[in-house]
């Protein structure tokens, strides 16, 4: 593995602590994440993979043990500041993508960038780059609802791309694509990866955690890593 | 680095226009109900002013001293000995007869006040705030004529060189023709007024030559209208002296009391706008949260999330405050303040229509903009900070 950029350390996330309701969706997790690496999250639903992504994607934060994005800890970070290593450092692609309706492509894409300090004009050639690089530049115009599920899910990483941020995560990202979308999204990934990106995958879909372009795969269950994966 | 800053609101701000156009049905149906409560209580604070403005114009028309004459607790005729009487006082300057009376109209349901005018003051009326619009003042000698308030012309579908038919004392109609037609600041005061040759309203009503139905007494010294008020009671103890300060707090108790429903009403509407803000304040609807969410895990902080809600909230609002506020003043200005003359139904029986001009107070609007406006921003921004403080790993879930 290359050199470390996300390490987990012990980390656990309790909801409803101390009640019946107690559930550990991530327990005792140690995890490193290496720069330019293809991580593949992988397991059953519940195995705790989607609670996992938004612990590396600062989303939400341990009830104990430490996160570690580029050596500094984070897990105990204001939010504002915690917002920010968020925004700088990760690209999320949502299961639902979790697109804007009723604004367009271009929109959708520049959106991270509204409430920077970057002048709209910059803003949107970036999206526009973006939305040239996947191949949605005859599309920029149209709302996202008149999408087709692969242009969606490619609006959808354009906008994790926007911020240039050093890592995609990606829940679930082929949950609602056929196969053959499913392989030009692995392609986008590997390009990423080119571009010295990490991507962090969680999902159960073989078609992603089978793939030859993928780098690691990590299994989960009862929300932990199975020996020998961390 | 200045204008970068500056760009970043304007991106959110146009993101915040842009949201309320997409949610547009709901956004209109908010505007119109705001709306409606800020033009019902913009009406309310306008026609609170207008007859604020119509006391303080009948104020301005009433003397300086009035003297009645009390008969078993009722008004009576004053006889014009009391006024020889009074003019010798010390600080007296002059004592004037009115003649007046009320007259019920029997075919169009109004009542009416007639005011004789004497021969000394009829070519140049100075003494009171009439305002004549058309036609001429009645002449020195001048019988049979009068001269109408724009009210009664209306009511009476009549113009100059139109008769004005009225029932006299003995039950015989008399006629007069219509030679002027006058306005005044108040239309309160001058709407029913109807103005007579003083012989032929003392004819009109049969009243005797040697009375007058009050006395408007002039004070040299402003300062001594009370003690002068003293004095008359000492010398004529059936009379009633009323001063200038007391009419005042009569007109003052009359529109207090219009002004104490109204009040009641503005409450109501208040508390219909508390209900609207209350339930915008508790209803997030699951799109918000879910937009919320999605802007909070791409990277917006809590605070650029309450910017775009004040921002959206902001629009709504202001937009929904002129639109209630114009459509009040419209409301006031052109179309009487229809919806809220019931409240004044009182004077619909005492007056023909009257047309009130709304007065724009800008410490009533002020007030008015602070309990509407400002408390729905808040009642917008704190069930979106609410909304924006939850870790944004929900909008992972939420499918």
């Amino acid at each position: 593995m290359s050199r470390k950029m996300i390490s987990l350390e012990n980390v656990t996330r309790v909801y409803n602590q101390g009640r019946p309701n107690e559930v550990r969706p991530v327990n005792e997790v140690s995890l490193d994440i290496g720069h330019g690496e293809i991580l593949v999250l992988k397991g059953p639903s519940g195995s705790g993979k989607t609670s996992l992504l938004a612990l590396v994607g600062c989303m939400i934060r341990p009830t104990s043990g430490r996160i570690l994005v580029a050596e500094r800890d984070v897990a105990k970070l204001p939010e504002r500041f915690l917002t920010g290593v968020r925004r700088d450092t990760f690209g999320f692609v949502f299961q639902q993508l979790h697109l804007i309706p009723g604004i367009s492509v271009l929109e959708n894409v520049m959106l991270p960038l509204y409430p920077l300090e970057i002048g709209f004009t910059a803003a949107k050639r970036r999206a526009l780059e973006l939305t040239e690089q996947l191949g949605l530049t005859h599309r920029k115009g149209f709302k996202v609802e008149a999408l087709s599920g692969g242009e969606r899910q490619r609006v959808a990483i354009a906008r994790a791309l926007i911020n240039a941020p050093q890592a995609i995560l990606a829940d679930e990202p082929t949950a609602h694509l056929d196969a053959g979308l499913s392989g030009e999204l692995m392609q986008i990934f590997e390009t990423l990866r080119g571009q010295g990106k990490t991507v962090v995958i969680a999902t159960h879909d073989p078609l992603v955690h089978d793939s030859p372009l993928i780098d690691r795969v990590a299994t989960m269950r009862d929300g932990r890593i199975l020996d020998g994966d961390g | 680095m200045g204008s970068y800053h500056l760009g970043r609101h304007l991106k959110i701000l146009e993101f915040a226009l842009s949201s309320m156009l997409r949610r547009r049905t709901k956004n209109l149906g908010l505007v119109l109900v705001f709306a409606a409560l800020v033009f019902l209580l913009s009406s309310i604070v306008f026609l609170t002013g207008a007859l604020r403005t119509e006391a303080l114009a009948t104020l301005e028309a009433s003397p300086q001293l009035l003297v009645q004459r009390a008969m078993a607790g009722r008004h009576a005729l004053i006889p014009l000995g009391y006024g020889e009487l009074i003019a010798r006082l010390p600080g007296v300057g002059s004592v004037t007869p009115r003649y007046w009376g009320y007259y019920y109209d029997i075919y169009t349901g109004a009542n009416y006040t007639l005011l004789g005018i004497g021969d000394q003051g009829l070519e140049s009326p100075g003494s009171t705030p009439l305002r004549l619009v058309e036609g001429s003042f009645i002449m020195p000698g001048q019988r049979r004529v009068c001269l109408i308030g724009e009210g009664v012309a209306e009511v009476r579908g009549t113009r100059i060189g139109g008769m004005v038919s009225l029932r006299d004392a003995r039950g015989w109609m008399q006629e007069y023709e219509v030679i002027g037609l006058f306005a005044s600041p108040s239309r309160l005061l001058t709407n029913d007024l109807i103005l007579l040759p003083e012989a032929d309203l003392k004819a009109h009503f049969g009243m005797p030559d040697d009375r007058a139905t009050d006395l408007m007494v002039e004070v040299y010294n402003p300062h001594e209208v009370d003690n002068i008020s003293r004095k008359i009671l000492e010398r004529l103890p059936d009379a009633r002296p009323i001063s200038h300060a007391e009419i005042q707090r009569t007109y003052e108790t009359l529109f207090n009391w219009r002004g104490g429903l109204l009040l009641a009403m503005f409450l109501g509407a208040m508390a219909a706008f508390m209900i609207l803000a209350w339930d915008k304040a508790t209803g997030l609807s699951a799109d918000e949260r879910r937009e919320i969410g999605i802007l909070k895990a791409i990277g917006w902080e809590t605070s650029d999330i309450l910017e775009l809600k004040l921002w959206e909230g902001a629009a709504l609002a202001l937009v929904a405050f002129l639109a209630g506020v114009t459509a009040g003043y419209a409301h006031v200005q052109r179309f009487g303040a229809e919806l809220l003359m019931p409240v004044l139904e009182g004077w619909s029986t005492l007056f023909p229509a009257i047309d009130l001009a709304p007065r724009i107070d800008p410490y009533a609007l002020g007030v008015l903009f602070s309990l509407t406006v400002v408390p729905y921003i808040v009642a917008t921004v704190v069930p979106s900070w609410k909304a924006a403080i939850t870790d944004p790993d929900r909008v992972m879930r939420a499918s």
